[in-house]
């Protein structure tokens, strides 16, 4: 029986990837199609503003998958479960350090992405020298930054957000779109251009995909992905001060929905967690599309209990479609 | 009648023949030796017999019956142990478990019978008890053991099946004599207790001294069983090579021998590490040194070690006078070493990347490059690629498009693009068709013809007799002997290849 199962489920994997070449098509049909859905649901649900609003709160998910992302690119199970723990611990040093006043933001964000730097170079080296599995060091390392969250919280007021990130993130900055999603899509340009244009980028898909001849072709692996964890921890540094600036103060654990959130939308993007291949353009799209399929969640006054189980589920159908080493490329 | 028979076996993979025509009477109470060149097809002979190999055609009779050997476990149960040359050993588990492994005692059928495990274990390393050395007992964890130690507890795994059927393939590779000594022994007794063994070693005196008949493989076939008794070591090696080609190549003085070698370029020192022993040469501007002897007695080692994948041990490495810690590839790379290996899926192709993204990684890390500008790039990988006449349609096509030849070409490419001082091939064309294979040695004549320095390790005699100007012969990590100008002929080769160790 087993066997027909398998065989059941590699035949419905590959008529899947048959229908589907390219899941960007599929995932903006996909929002197009929840889009359309929402505005049946609740009228006004696609209009601008709403979408406008949709869109900063993608960014932020966004910005953190752009370090997921990252990190499961350099393969060998690379994965970051401490996403969540970094924009939260981000969002209250930011608050602390600025306290409302913009003066502040510069120090702010000096602050933030070097500790936010420090926590990824952390995980590297546990992942590379010590060896230790990236689940099990991002997941432990998660656990000190919650503790250590509780510690801080303890004598520390949570901070303010200073006024200009504040309008940074949430009204308009240029043709009536807030800066956030500037901000947003200058990243997905340096993504893009990081791992198209420059050697690291070359590197970074080549010890994902053979880690072995990577290294043979002279690649310094370790160092690499060393640089990956770093580069996530400081993405979700930004995260947690955009964060900041969209909530006016920081409240606990803002971070945790970050870390399931980000794992999906990269994967919903097209990037096996097995790394080597994909990008960060599927993953913007994988971002927008659980944002809009949360709102829609939300409109169905599914409580935030659902809505992590539907992405729970989301995420363990698509390994069944996509499965752990094979990919739908884009 | 004989114990075991096989009558016209044969196995292909795609259109390489493993063996083509395999006939073999094994008798009760012998030691059968198998004697062959390297991929002549004496591991798939032995494999076909242990069920680990299904053949595609013959007849094998065990009994006088006809039988079809489906897997190891049908083996088994038809009376089959076999020692497999790369181990077959848990690492994090204990002796006695590993020596158990096929046959685990258990009492009601479920739990595991330790008391009797142990005692079963015991019994199997009581003859070797003398020669085992520190640190090995029953409740030693294998990964914990020596090279040496590990290979017994194969034997003594071997042993512990109580098969009538014993394949050795190279069992005594990491022994010393006191142990292999005591390993004879057992086979000696075993005989005697009409078991039959088939037995495969690299050691020329072992093979007289234990071995009753042989049966040599050429080619993929079968070509004569003799009693060892009866012959000597040259008529051995003479049916080996074949009578025609030995003949011919004692008469043949025309072998291209280039005598306008340039300064020396690479020195190795004395190295000694886990697979090589006291291995020091040199290699001069414009030579191509090879490599050869049996399957994996340090040909791969020695040029891994040079590039900084495996540890140097002791020793030395000079490049142009100059000592050098070669400690990672990397560092190699930036001294002008570049390392080819015919395992492409190990250690060559970017699986499922692009083809530029294939050719470029060496080129940006001695050009200290940090933007990748596809055009530059492409330009210059062009050229390289047109070095070889590779096939492709576009750059960005991904490397798994391309044939497994032109996959190889690729990975040439990668090391073309700046051209290195010192070219180590480890079996380059492995697995390629045969144009390509051409192509990849016109090419490699070429640059040592510019001045390269080139070793290379290939496992197919031909391509070493026609491309090395020196060869070296190794046996068991060792260098023992060196073949220059009309002594590299494949019988010299393989009479120091079985050379006593």
């Amino acid at each position: 029986m087993s066997s027909s199962t398998a065989q059941f489920l590699t035949k419905a994997r590959s008529h899947i990837t048959n229908l589907s070449p390219n899941p960007l098509i599929v995932a903006l049909c996909l929002i197009a199609g929840l889009l359309v859905v929402g505005e049946f649901l609740s009228p006004g649900f696609a209009s601008l503003p709403q979408i406008l609003r949709l869109l900063v709160v993608a960014s932020i998910l966004g910005i953190v998958a752009a370090g997921q992302n990252l990190v499961i690119l350099g393969g060998r199970e690379g994965i970051d479960l401490s996403v969540g723990g970094i924009v939260s611990l981000s969002a209250i040093i930011a608050g602390n350090v600025m306290s409302g006043a913009d003066i502040g933001i510069l120090p702010a964000i000096i602050a933030c992405l070097a500790i936010g730097g420090f926590i990824g170079f952390l995980n590297g080296v546990g992942v590379t020298f010590l060896g230790i599995p990236p689940l099990v060091m991002t997941l432990g390392m998660l656990g000190v930054l919650q503790g250590l969250l509780v510690v801080v919280r303890q004598g520390i007021p949570s901070g303010l957000a200073a006024p200009a990130l504040s309008s940074f993130v949430a009204s308009p900055l240029l043709f009536g779109v807030p800066g956030i999603i500037w901000l947003w899509l200058m990243i997905g340009l340096l993504m893009a251009l990081l791992l198209h244009r420059t050697v690291l980028g070359y590197r970074i898909y080549a010890i994902g995909a053979n880690e072995n001849a990577a290294k043979m072709a002279g690649v310094p692996v370790r160092v690499v992905r060393i640089s990956l964890f770093m580069m996530s921890g400081m993405f979700s540094a930004i995260a947690g001060m955009c964060i900041l600036g969209y909530s006016g103060s920081s409240f606990a654990n803002v971070g945790d929905q970050y870390m399931l959130a980000s794992i999906i939308a990269v994967v919903l993007g097209g990037t096996p967690l097995a790394g080597g291949k994909g990008g960060y353009t599927g993953t913007m799209t994988g971002a927008v599309l659980l944002v809009v399929l949360q709102s829609i969640l939300t409109t169905l006054n599914i409580d935030e209990a659902g809505r992590q189980i539907a992405f729970g589920g989301t995420l363990l159908l698509l390994m069944v479609f996509y499965g752990r080493g094979q990919s739908l490329r884009i | 009648m004989s114990k075991l028979r096989l009558r016209s076996v044969s196995k292909r993979y795609g259109a390489t023949v493993a063996l083509e025509y395999g006939d073999l009477d094994l008798e009760a109470g012998e030691v059968h030796v198998l004697m062959g060149a390297n991929g002549s097809g004496k591991s798939t002979l032995s494999k076909i017999i242990a069920g680990s190999v299904r053949p595609d055609s013959g007849i094998i009779e065990l009994d006088g019956k006809a039988i079809s050997i489906t897997n190891p476990q049908a083996a088994r149960e038809f009376g089959v142990a076999i020692f497999y040359q790369e181990l077959s050993l848990a690492a994090h588990r204990t002796v006695a478990e590993n020596i158990c492994l096929s046959q685990l005692p258990s009492t009601a059928g479920v739990f595991l019978d330790r008391q009797k495990m142990i005692e079963i274990a015991e019994r199997r390393i009581a003859p070797f008890l003398d020669v085992v050395g520190d640190g090995f007992s029953v409740n030693t964890q294998v990964g914990q053991l020596r090279a040496d130690q590990r290979q017994l507890v194969e034997i003594m795994k071997t042993f512990a099946q109580d098969a009538d059927i014993l394949i050795f393939d190279e069992p005594t590779s990491a022994l010393d004599r006191a142990q292999v000594e005591c390993f004879l022994n057992l086979l000696r007794e075993q005989k005697a207790a009409g078991r039959c063994i088939v037995f495969i070693s690299h050691r020329r005196d072992e093979i007289f001294d234990i071995g009753d008949r042989i049966t040599i493989i050429r080619d993929g076939r079968t070509v004569s069983t003799k009693v060892l008794s009866e012959t000597n070591i040259d008529e051995v090696l003479i049916a080996m090579v074949g009578e025609g080609e030995a003949v011919a190549e004692q008469q043949s003085q025309s072998l291209p021998q280039r005598t306008e070698i340039g300064e020396i370029k690479l020195v190795v020192e004395d190295i000694t590490n886990d697979s090589l022993q006291e291995v020091g040469f040199q290699v001069s501007a414009g030579e191509i040194l090879g490599l050869g002897g049996l399957h994996g007695h340090g040909q791969s080692a020695i040029l891994r070690t040079i590039f900084g994948v495996l540890d140097l041990g002791t020793g030395q490495i000079f490049l142009d006078g100059a000592a050098k810690d070669l400690n990672s590839p990397r560092a190699a790379i930036r001294n002008g070493i570049a390392y080819i290996s015919g395992d492409r899926r190990r250690d060559g192709i970017i699986t499922d990347r692009s083809i530029l993204e294939n050719v470029v990684p060496v080129y940006a890390l001695k050009k200290h490059l940090i933007a990748a500008s596809p055009n530059t790039l492409g330009k210059k990988a062009r050229m390289a690629l047109e070095l070889l006449q590779s096939k492709y349609e576009s750059l960005a096509h991904s490397i798994g498009s391309m044939s497994g030849g032109n996959q190889q070409k690729v990975v040439v490419a990668r090391w073309l693009m700046d051209a290195p001082d010192i070219l180590l091939l480890d079996d380059p064309t492995k697995g390629i068709d045969m144009a390509t294979k051409k192509e990849l040695f016109n090419l490699i004549r070429e640059l040592a013809a510019q001045g390269m320095a080139i070793i290379l390790y290939s496992s197919e005699d031909a391509e070493l007799l026609e491309n090395a100007d020196r060869i070296l012969v190794l046996n068991n990590g060792k260098i023992v002997r060196e073949l220059k100008g009309s002594e590299r002929t494949r019988y010299n080769l393989y009479h120091a290849a079985y050379e006593a160790a």
